[in-house]
């Protein structure tokens, strides 16, 4: 029952069939086109009949058994991981972050799971839900685990995130950059933070941090759906669909699941493409079949959503879909159209205050390729193990990419049928050019062609894809291979190497995305040095820190400012080192009673400037000792995680 | 209308209604929360595709060049189903809210009422009709022979 060949795939060249990996399909070219099948009508296949791939294979358990054979790695790893994080500890953690604090058996159970997903995925006797299972299970212990260990949310930005929220709670309503300067940003694209007041209101709960350490799995499992959706797409091979959905997931270190619009509106951004890729194609319009006006109402509720809530996932989502215009196949301009006119409409009216004001920089930066990319590595990772998980990082994404070409070029077919994701995947890329993204790009970059950039990555370590025609061919042919070599190829490389990348790439997830959590992790005696100084400060208040890694560094922006003196120029940095205590207590004069000036240096602070290349400890606590002996300040508070100064005030004015 | 239809189309209003009365349970509460959650997320897409849907399937979506699977279609169509339920949810929240913020009338009672009050007039719409196909002879390509 296949559609006719479509006339683009008839005047393309038919790729030879190789001869070491030939597939015999059972029903010539009208039910097999690939190498292999995963259907269930290949269920098992008799000792005499042609052997092609692990799928073909006999099954080494029968019945019931061998069915729910997948469940025992699944579970040993989750309990593996069970037992891990019960056994963690987290309290001390070095310059690896998470990495070298995991218990051993973390990492064992990772193994188990990676294995067991690859023996499950190129089984096709397996029901499809095991691979499921297995990448739900891959999801828990990428992103549930420190949700699981850290008893406080992660991350500098989500925290500054949930004070947009109480922001939004506390004002009622939108306010410009008169209002809160800088942060009126939020307040121009507001969608996620005034859906996220909401639900933090009907959960009846007091801050949006009682729940946003578990986002990283929410908004991972937001996009199971759409992903599954592209790569069903192109493929009816589930080997290759689940195997692309686990590198996606694995090549994903870039940290946008966190508490934070861009995750929800990547979301959308990939709901978008898969409703686009499948219902805005040409194929039913040649059969006389229009599209139906309401697939346009549905992606343009969705491209609103993204709109509303984030400034650059629109403009990825523009250049995706122009990418795709460049397919004759998908040449429909509805929603780029749709897509132009909402994103126009919305920069021309809401946030046309922060646009007009930050122009002039967009436009300075457009062609700076080497600028945009260069100041994404800005922060220069310091430190054996800031440098080995940066490496760790590159190294991941450099290998999933690599993998991705080596899937293009090797899989001619799939690179034919699947050109439209190959537009997708390389699409981002000029986006070096317009913009340094606040010295992100080359992550977001990174981040908006992993879709397409996994499914050709996972093409490369699974049999070659052949036409139908191919297949057919082969049939009359009469290609057959004996069962006796393809036993002996059962553990031959074509199986090593993938698992071996498959293991390397998910192992690798871990340093990535977790080795700078000394960084990313504020302990309770943080959370609560830096509330008790938020309780007390009046309004008008100045707070003084050394950059803004610390819990609630926004809290209260509304009303209290803030001065980080390492976004400071160089040499007042420098000043700063020489005398601190005095050059501090200058920078602090002028705030006038009721209001104070306090100093507060916390662990985060440390972490983060001597990480990044910034000041080390011994000059940060050196810092800390001046001001402790000055008799310009007193101390407030302290604990094991900082201490928090306040600058003494002296009659109605500060000095 | 069979029982099953009529529990299909009622099901989300009801969810919305059934979260409004578990905002009296104490704040933080698991069951508030499930019914906050679960009608959020899914209500008001579920209402509007249960609308669209004889639309949304009038046209074979596109899909693999290989047809293996006869089930292959319909599973991805439901999988599409499913992502709409959820995407057209959080954008139907993300829409409302921001309307709200912006208008000065904030309050997340105010969202969750409007919300289900969409999803119930939603729920009394009857399904959308598919245009109909058009009675058109395949035409011949340029070209071919006849």
């Amino acid at each position: 029952m296949r559609p006719p060949v479509t006339p683009r795939e008839r005047s393309t060249p038919e790729p030879t069939p190789a001869r070491d990996g030939a597939n015999t399909p059972a029903g010539g070219p009208e039910t097999a086109s690939q190498s292999s099948s995963p259907s269930s009508s290949e269920s098992s296949s008799p000792a005499h009949e042609p052997v092609t791939d692990l799928s073909d294979l006999p099954p080494a358990w029968s019945g019931r058994r061998a069915l729910a054979w997948p469940g025992v790695p699944l579970l040993v790893a989750l309990a593996l991981w069970a037992y891990a994080v019960r056994h963690t500890d987290v309290s001390r953690l070095d310059d690896y972050g998470l990495v070298s604090a995991l218990h051993p058996a973390f990492w064992a159970g990772l193994v188990v799971l990676t294995t067991g997903f690859f023996l499950t995925v190129r089984d096709a006797r397996r029901p499809g839900a095991w691979s499921a299972a297995y990448v739900l299970g891959l999801l828990v212990m990428e992103r549930a685990t420190q949700a699981v260990l850290y008893p406080t949310p992660l991350y500098a930005w989500a925290w500054k995130h949930e004070a947009v929220i109480d922001h939004l709670l506390t004002a009622g309503g939108l306010q410009t950059a008169d209002q809160v300067g800088d942060m009126a940003v939020y307040d121009q694209w507001p969608g996620f933070f005034a859906a996220q007041a909401a639900l933090q209101r009907l959960l009846g709960v007091d801050s949006t941090a009682m729940y946003m350490a578990w986002w990283p799995l929410v908004s991972s499992l937001m996009l199971l759906l759409p992903l599954l959706l592209i790569y069903r797409t192109f493929t009816e091979d589930r080997r290759l669909i689940w195997t692309a959905v686990w590198l996606f997931y694995v090549a994903n270190w870039v940290g946008q699941d966190y508490f934070s619009p861009q995750s929800v509106a990547y979301a959308l951004h990939v709901g978008v493409l898969a409703v686009v890729l499948r219902r805005f194609g040409r194929s039913a319009v040649r059969r006389g079949q229009p599209r139906q006006a309401v697939w346009t109402v549905v992606i343009t509720v969705m491209v609103v959503a993204i709109v509303i809530s984030h400034q650059l996932t629109p403009g990825m989502l523009v250049v995706c879909l122009l990418a795709l215009c460049l397919s004759r196949r998908y040449r429909d301009w509805v929603p780029v159209v749709t897509t132009v006119v909402i994103f126009l409409a919305w920069c021309l009216t809401a946030a046309l205050p922060f646009l007009s004001a930050a122009m002039p920089d967009m436009i300075r930066s457009i062609g700076d390729v080497g600028a945009n990319v260069e100041t994404g590595y800005g922060a220069t990772p310091t430190g054996t193990g800031a440098i080995m998980t940066s490496w760790a990082a590159r190294l991941l994404s450099g290998s999933v990419l690599l993998l991705a070409a080596v899937g293009v070029w090797r899989q001619r077919v799939l690179r034919h049928r699947a050109r439209p994701l190959l537009l997708v995947a390389a699409a981002p890329l000029p986006m070096f050019a317009a913009s340094s993204y606040g010295s992100e790009m080359i992550f977001r970059v990174l981040l908006f062609m992993l879709p397409g950039a996994a499914f050709f990555a996972a093409a490369a370590l699974l049999p070659k894809v052949r036409t139908l025609a191919a297949d057919a061919a082969a049939q009359e042919a009469g290609e057959r291979q004996a069962t006796g070599p393809a036993r002996a190829r059962r553990w031959g490389t074509g199986t090593w190497v993938p698992l071996a990348a498959l293991l390397g790439t998910t192992l690798a997830f871990v340093p990535a995305y977790s080795g700078k959590d000394r960084i990313n992790y504020f302990p309770p005696q943080e959370v609560a040095l830096v509330r008790q100084l938020f309780d007390q400060a009046p309004d008008g208040s100045l707070v003084v820190a050394a950059n803004r890694n610390y819990p609630d560094a926004y809290a209260d922006y509304w009303s209290v400012d803030h001065y980080w003196f390492l976004d400071d120029g160089r040499s007042h940095v420098d000043r700063i080192v020489r005398k601190p205590a005095a050059t501090l207590a200058r920078d602090m004069a002028g705030v006038e009673r009721p209001a104070r000036a306090y100093f507060l240096l916390t662990q985060g602070q440390l972490a983060n400037s001597e990480m990044n290349g910034q000041l080390d400890r011994a000059q940060l606590e050196r810092i800390q000792k001046s001001v402790a002996a000055s008799p310009r300040f007193r101390l407030v508070a302290e604990n094991s995680a900082g201490w928090l100064y306040v600058l003494k005030q002296s009659g109605g004015a500060e000095r | 209308m069979t029982p099953q239809e009529l529990v299909v189309r009622m099901l989300p209003p009801f969810g919305g209604w059934l979260a409004l009365a578990a905002l009296a349970l104490p704040g933080g509460s698991p069951l508030r929360g499930a019914a906050v959650v679960l009608f959020l997320a899914a209500g008001p897409g579920a209402a509007v595709v249960r609308v669209c849907a004889p639309v949304l399937g009038a046209r074979p979506a596109e899909g693999p060049v290989e047809r293996r699977d006869p089930n292959f279609a319909r599973h991805s169509d439901l999988l599409e189903r499913l992502m709409l339920t959820l995407f057209l949810s959080v954008g139907a929240v993300m829409l409302v809210a921001t309307v709200l913020i912006a208008t000065h009338t904030f309050s997340a009672q105010r969202v969750l009422l409007t919300l289900t009050l969409l999803t119930t007039l939603t729920a009394f719409c009857p399904p959308l009709r598919a245009s109909p196909q058009p009675r058109t002879t395949p035409r011949t390509p340029k070209g071919s022979a006849q």
